[in-house]
């Protein structure tokens, strides 16, 4: 009995000391880096880091550098915000090609030839990071509720105003993501600030994410700060008019309904909010764009502190000639041997004297065919010179492989060329015809543009060659490889069918239609199968 | 102390009185073959019950014999010897030692051990003669081939580490690493900087022996980490008598084979032909670089070891070793000091025992940058060395207008000189560990049935590692132009710490036996790391430097394990653990293993009289066990927010932010794997022939899977989640056969043979079809590995290739296997696996008189690798990497193939070949002085070859590939050996 008794101590006191030790198993973070959300929320600026962390999922794709993601499924450095609308904006149309396709970079020969299937990494890349974005907008709103603020003792009001700030930002950032995948898959997750984590949101999809964005843009731009009074990095109401315009202007593509007036008002909004033309139109794609008067939101890049794979670093190292080797004399980065190449009917938009003097025209083409028949060969077509990691004084970039140019998202010019467009299919322009009916402030806008591509001396033009035809030529003189090229070339019903080929499309050397529901990306089947509450586009 | 003393003086004193009687024996046993006393040898005179053994000195003394009383000496591991009484005073015995241990072997099977014969897991036992023999660095490959459903991969780097998989693992996106116990102390797979791999720190001239826990029934007594099975290593431990070992080996290496690339004349004529352009750029030198990045290496280890008795009370051994082993490449070396101490004294009659084992380690590294993929690429035209380069005096690209280095004058996009980068680059590592163990072990005196004990385990590693490169160097770090260099510095901290505290009871009741164990286990471990950066980096990240702190993992057990003995033929375990760790959230922290196996000695029942059938039990197992291990997913169920490092910031108002992100949430629990396991062990002849026969089939549900979340629900796409599950099955025989046995030439032949068969399969991964992974060189992002359900886990999936009819394959030419009329992602397929269908070993011993020699083999038949090197490099278009800057040189398969672009064939089927081996892993050949310095003590002189020959029908460099893809590996080189081991 004794011995018994005995043991049964020891026993107890044995299942005392592991009692004490089951609490070790509630382990918590250590690293100076690593928070729980009260600590992090307790130390000062953490309301802007936060905020911060936000934006920066534009520009970063992780939180220790630029090989490192949020996402799964798709590279690290593709992965980048700006680089998955690029891929998805430029490379399926007629102004680039990208050299190393094939399985090498999964998912771009799909892309650039036309023939893809939801099985790509660069839509799950697209789709997961716009929604991310979203889940970042509303983890940030969630933290910064009223009764939070109050429970965690800010009570300045000053850091409250500038709080609300913040949160109007969040959403209209969180309209950006919605927007980009209304235009790219026509559909995305609704996932608000009320919904827990891990929640699986319904599917939203045409006129109804339309209006879902519209009425969430409107919402938050009274809460948001006016047109280029807030720091740099952060939006303004600017920034949600220009979503608007462009939502109005593709109105008749997204949901049959045109809103040619609204864009108009919004376009207006923008251009009578004090910005300006640069005046050497390089500046706004060079190493310190982000000084440029003429941008109204950018996605940052900086070759220190803001390290990213994203589409100015493809752009600046991938327009490098294979053959030039021109990359430190000319951009400022060491170059990715001619990953980027020209299509011939992108060339061909600058053809004839009247561009001989337009800054625009960056292409290079000593030595090199202009067609290119076969993709892999990187001799083979014409190489651009838009972008570049030196200043606009010349200086190079901060770092030879990640540049310091901005990707410049909105630029004034666009809004211009939108004004025009917008006014032109209002009073009755159409795809097909060439009805030429450009007002007298469309054509000033038009030639304004041109008067700084020619430095103010050529190549103005009238109101009789202004048609729609014209329009969409000059917004790829303009705009080329600033992620517009296939919401535009859709607009103008030249994307899907034959109205328009060019080079590889539907993977023909010189080109062949592509189906009508190509006007819509497929979602890849994981994003699907993650989420039964999503379909499959039609066609795919 | 003093008791022992004076027990001892009074036995010397006793001694003379014993002689004088005339119907006793005495005399000395001694090992036949090293002549050495054997201490506590039994003596038993048969049918009569007195007893005795011998002393430390191999001596006894018997007494009370009649003529023709037959006395017995027996000795664990030996064969016992029959001598009859017929008045003879004195005698000497000569044991053999029994080839075949297997009855008395002794089986740690975790908080405890059990004879061999009386397991009823699915176990494996080596001792230290069944070792593989020749130069092993690390310890696990002590054990490679050796034991069937057991693989070990290492790499050819010098003191690397090994990939280990014990019946293929059971995991798909945790961990597949077996836990690995040393000395009661479960270790971790964590590498400190500085260090090569985790199991580099122990000498394995120091393991006595290693236990391989392979089924549930056997591991789910350290459930929470016994999936993928247990190895058990024990270090040799302190005789009673002194004895000095001493190990010396040394070993010569080379290279074995290069890729076959273009040599340089062929080289000029290709480009000639197809590149004209790029004539201007070649040299006039003819360089197989693979061969220059290589060297002829040394291998030096020595070992000593002195067994002993300290103050005449505690059984202590002290090993101290040095191993030196330079690497293939140039500058790469690895020397490891390791000290080892075990001690384990007894007192209060046995009632109390201590083991303490201290090990330390040194581990020096320089470690060389991996130019495997330049050396194959540079243009062999070109020379090594260019007295007229800034750049260290190497070859390398340059514009020869500019004359500094500080201002860079390399050619830009170039390939760099390989040999430059490995002399130009001081990589060091330095790593101190001490690891061991504390057990206190006690019996009650008043209940003695009934033990308790106490282990306390530590394991500190602190490595460092630096990185320098002048600026003379073209790898070096460079921005616009300008080379700054690298001074990089590391210093990580890792510690582990462990309590096991558990009590054994043990008792006969009748024909019942007893053993219960029940007990709880600690274990944290933490990570610490010191990041300096490279200094040299004038745009070095403000964050620098950086402290990380890893999120401390905790794991706590509750255990129990009774093992029931019926008339010593039928036995019964039942084993359950309770598991936390703090990986998982408070509502799924706990787990519960439990086992049952049942063993059933036939032999005892049925052919208790048969010659034939020496010895035959069937065992039968079932159990469940956990897995955690996530990696560097530590605690994802906590709200937290992580922030951007120095580079991942964002601009606002001017001022860089480190962002603030909030981390994925994930809500994750336990793996579970259910094992059944059906075993046949057997013994023919008297045991000449045993061996062991298994069926296996382990489902493991509820995977820790990195899979797809909903998009817009969490802070990623993709995060652990428990879905799915995978099945595995497999056969096992392991078969050891004494051949020859021929006391009388002398002539002994031992054979061990081992087979293994398994197959893993993909049950489900619901909701997803598959998930690709599995990167490969020569793009962003490509991946040609599948996670799909109904097939292996990395099967291949790849594009299928289309072929002319003359057979050639057809550049970029894939079947539209979808026929939808366009070839794209969709049209890949699922062809093989890197998984092997047949796994052999099979080691070979031979002594006749002192002669000894013995060789290993092991076989794999049907595992496939992606062959990468090819796929990426076998292109014209890479004779031309860099417009027309330089040249490059591609593996001569190109002929074969004609491609062009590395865009058309990476992902091909074409590359997926069968690396089916036959790999000599070591042949030694060695004689034995038994009676050296007049029998004072014995010396074996041996030489070997380590990594004999390959054969294979793979075309890469070696089939031996982990992870199926083979992007260019770190050669392993084949070594001769020569050794002395001497014994006092």
């Amino acid at each position: 009995m004794k011995k018994i008794r005995l043991n049964l101590f020891m026993f107890l006191s044995l299942l005392a000391v592991t009692q004490s030790c089951t609490n070790d198993l509630n382990v918590v973070p250590e690293d100076d880096d690593d928070f729980l959300s009260e600590d992090f929320f307790a130390q000062p600026d953490a309301y802007k880091r936060a905020v911060a962390g936000v934006y920066g999922n534009l520009s970063l794709t992780g939180t220790t550098g630029p090989g490192s993601s949020l996402l799964q499924g798709i590279d690290a450095g593709t992965s980048q915000y700006s680089r998955c609308v690029w891929y998805m904006q430029e490379l399926s149309t007629d102004e680039v090609i990208w050299s190393y396709e094939g399985s090498g970079d999964p998912g771009v020969r799909e892309i650039q030839r036309n023939i893809w299937s939801g099985e790509n990494p660069i839509f799950l890349g697209m789709y997961s990071r716009a929604m991310v974005q979203v889940a970042l907008s509303n983890e940030f709103i969630r933290q910064t509720t009223p009764e939070k603020l109050s429970a965690r003792g800010v009570t300045n009001a000053a850091e409250i105003a500038e709080i609300g700030y913040y949160r109007a930002e969040v959403r209209a950032l969180k309209c950006l993501a919605y927007y980009h995948l209304l235009d790219l898959f026509g559909k995305a997750t609704l996932v608000t600030e009320n919904d827990p984590i891990n929640f699986r949101g319904t599917q939203l999809q045409g006129t109804a994410l339309f209006d879902y964005i519209e009425s969430e843009l409107l919402a938050a731009l009274p809460s948001l700060k006016d047109a280029r009074t807030n720091e740099s990095g952060r939006l303004d109401k600017a920034f949600a008019w220009a979503i608007l315009s462009k939502l109005y202007l593709n109105s008749e593509v997204y949901t049959g309904t045109p809103r040619y007036a609204d864009c108009m008002t919004m376009c207006s909004n923008i251009i009578g909010a004090g910005y300006q033309l640069k005046v050497n139109y390089l500046d706004n794609f060079k190493a310190d764009n982000n000084t440029s008067s003429e941008l109204i939101f950018a996605i940052e890049s900086d070759g220190i502190k803001t390290q990213n794979y994203g589409a100015t670093t493809v752009m600046c190292n991938g327009q490098v000639g294979s053959v030039e080797g021109n990359g430190q004399t000319l951009y400022g980065v060491n170059g990715w041997g001619g990953a980027l190449r020209l299509r011939k009917q992108f060339v061909q938009k600058f053809d004839g004297a009247e561009f001989d003097y337009d800054s625009r025209k960056t292409i290079i083409s000593a030595g090199r065919p202009i067609d290119i028949a076969n993709v892999a060969i990187q001799a083979q077509g014409y190489v651009l010179g838009k972008w570049s990691n030196r200043t606009s004084t010349g200086l190079p970039g901060q770092n030879s492989t990640f540049v310091d140019t901005d990707f410049p998202l909105f630029r004034l010019a666009d809004f211009y060329l939108m004004y025009a467009e917008a006014q032109m299919r209002k009073d009755g322009a159409a795809n097909g015809n060439s009805t030429a009916n450009a007002d007298n402030t469309s054509l000033g806008y038009i030639n304004a543009l041109r008067e700084r591509a020619n430095d103010g001396n050529f190549a103005n033009v009238t109101t009789g060659q202004v048609t729609l035809n014209f329009l969409i030529d000059e917004r790829a003189r303009e705009l080329h490889w600033e992620g517009h090229r296939r919401q535009d070339l859709i607009r103008f019903g030249k994307f899907t069918g034959g109205n328009y080929i060019w080079a590889w499309k539907g993977n023909a050397t010189n080109g062949v239609s592509i189906p009508a529901n190509f006007k819509v990306y497929p979602l890849h089947p994981n994003t699907i199968l993650a989420n039964p509450n999503l379909t499959q586009n039609p066609g795919y | 102390m003093k008791t022992i003393y004076k027990k001892l003086l009074f036995l010397f004193l006793l001694l003379p009185f014993s002689v004088l009687a005339q119907n006793s024996l005495s005399g000395v046993v001694v090992d036949k073959t090293s002549n050495q006393p054997l201490p506590g040898v039994n003596v038993v005179v048969q049918g009569a019950g007195s007893s005795t053994s011998t002393d430390f000195d191999g001596k006894f003394k018997l007494g009370g014999l009649k003529s023709g009383d037959k006395v017995v000496f027996s000795y664990v591991g030996y064969n016992s010897e029959t001598i009859t009484f017929s008045g003879q005073s004195t005698v000497s015995i000569g044991l053999i030692e029994s080839a075949n241990q297997l009855q008395e072997v002794v089986v740690q099977v975790g908080y405890g051990t059990v004879k061999k014969k009386d397991a009823t897991g699915s176990t494996t036992v080596l001792a230290a003669k069944d070792f593989n023999k020749g130069a092993n660095v690390t310890t696990e490959n002590l054990l490679s081939g050796r034991i069937a459903g057991v693989s070990v991969n290492t790499s050819g780097a010098p003191g690397s580490g090994s990939e280990i998989r014990i019946r293929g693992g059971a995991s798909l996106n945790a961990s597949n690493d077996p836990l690995i116990v040393i000395d009661g102390l479960p270790i971790a797979n964590t590498t400190t900087a500085g260090s090569t791999s985790f199991l580099a720190s122990l000498n394995p001239n120091t393991v006595e022996s290693i236990t391989v826990l392979k089924d549930a029934s056997a591991t789910a007594i350290y459930g929470s980490r016994a999936s993928n099975g247990v190895i058990l290593i024990t270090t040799k431990k302190g005789g009673k008598k002194l004895t000095v070992d001493y190990n010396f080996q040394y070993g010569s290496g080379k290279l074995v084979k290069t890729v076959d690339v273009f040599g340089a004349d062929q080289f000029r004529d290709v480009i000639t032909a197809k590149y004209p352009a790029l004539l201007p750029t070649l040299g006039n030198s003819k360089t197989n670089w693979q061969e220059e990045i290589y060297r002829r290496t040394d291998f030096v280890d020595n070992s000593l070891s002195i067994k002993g008795n300290l103050f005449g009370a505690i059984p202590s051994r002290l090993t101290i070793g040095n191993t030196y082993q330079e690497g293939l490449r140039l500058t790469n070396d690895f020397n490891r000091n390791t000290v080892s101490l075990a001690l384990a004294p007894s007192m209060f009659k046995d009632h109390l025992k201590i083991k303490v084992n201290a090990n330390y380690t040194n581990e020096q590294n320089r470690f060389a940058p991996g130019v495997e993929g330049s050396a194959l690429s540079f243009d062999p035209t070109q020379p090594v060395y260019d007295p007229a380069s800034q750049f260290g005096g190497f070859f390398e690209y340059r514009d020869t207008s500019v004359t500094t280095t500080t201002v860079n004058a390399l050619t830009p996009n170039v390939a760099r000189n390989p040999v430059a980068e490995l002399l130009q680059t001081y990589d060091r590592g330095l790593n101190n560990r001490i690891f061991g163990n504390f057990e206190v072990d006690y019996k009650l005196h008043f209940l003695p049935e009934l033990r308790f004990v106490v282990n306390l385990g530590y394991d500190q590693a602190k490595g460092e590692r630096r990185k320098t490169l002048a600026t003379n160097s073209a790898v070096a770090f460079s921005n616009n132009n300008i080379i700054y260099g690298n001074n990089e510095f590391a210093e990580e901290t890792f510690t582990n710490k462990l309590l096991d505290a558990y009590f054994n009871y043990n008792k006969a009741f009748g024909k019942l036996n007893l053993d219960l164990t029940g007990g709880y286990s600690y274990q944290k471990f933490e990570k610490e790391r010191f990041d300096r950066g490279n200094t040299n980096n004038p745009q070095l990240g403000a964050n620098f430097p950086e402290t990380s702190i890893d999120p401390d993992i905790v794991l706590l057990g509750f255990f129990g394990r009774a093992n029931l003995t019926y008339n010593s033929k039928y036995l019964l375990t039942l084993a359950f653990r309770r598991d936390g760790s703090s990986r998982f959230a408070d509502n799924n922290r706990w787990g519960n293993f439990p086992a049952a196996s049942f063993a059933w000695k036939i032999k005892e029942d049925y052919f208790k009289e048969n010659n034939t059938i020496s010895d035959l039990k069937l065992r039968m197992g079932w159990g469940i066990t956990g897995q955690q291990d996530t990696g560097d997913e530590r605690y994802g169920y906590l709200e937290r927010y992580v922030q951007g490092d120095g580079v991942s910031q964002y601009f606002i108002g001017g001022t860089a932010y480190s962002v603030g992100i909030p981390s994925a949430r994930t809500a994750i629990k336990w793996e579970e794997t259910t094992t059944y396991n059906v075993g046949l062990d057997f013994g023919l002849f008297k045991n000449r022939i045993t061996g062991s026969l298994d069926a296996f089939y382990k489902l493991s549900e509820d995977l820790l899977f990195n899979a797809p979340t909903a998009d817009g629900s969490n802070f990623t796409n993709s995060s652990f989640q428990n879905i799915g599950s995978f099945s595995t099955k497999g056969l096992e025989l392991n078969l050891n056969a004494d051949v020859v046995q021929n006391e009388g030439t002398g002539f002994n032949w031992n054979v061990n043979f081992n087979a293994t068969t398994y197959q893993r399969k993909i049950e489900e991964v619901d909701p997803f079809n598959r998930i690709e992974f599995g990167g490969i060189e020569g793009g962003t992002g490509a991946n040609v590995l599948v996670n799909q359900s109904g097939y292996t886990p990395g099967s291949f999936y790849v594009y299928k290739q289309l072929y002319d009819t003359a057979g050639n394959p057809i550049e970029g030419a894939y079947a539209d296997l979808n026929a939808d009329g366009i070839i794209n992602s969709d049209d890949r397929y699922i062809y093989n696996n890197s998984d092997p269908d047949l796994l052999l070993g099979f080691a070979s011993n031979i002594n006749y008189k002192n002669f000894d020699f013995s060789f290993n083999l092991r076989a794999s038949f049907g595992n496939r690798v992606f062959n990468n090197v090819n796929s990426n490099r076998a292109v014209y278009a890479r004779m031309q990497p860099s417009g027309t800057l330089a040249a490059g040189n591609v593996p001569v398969s190109v002929l074969d193939t004609n491609f062009e672009n590395t865009t058309n064939t990476l992902t091909s089927d074409l590359y997926v070949e069968n690396a089916s081996f036959l790999r000599m892993d070591n042949i030694t050949l060695g004689y034995t002085f038994p009676k050296w310095l007049d029998g004072k003590a014995s010396l074996r002189l041996f030489t070997g070859v380590q990594n004999a020959f390959v054969i294979t029908d793979y075309s890469g460099l070696d089939p031996e590939i982990t992870g199926g893809i083979d992007r260019t590996i770190y050669p392993r080189q084949r070594s001769l050996l020569f050794g002395i081991n001497v014994k006092f």
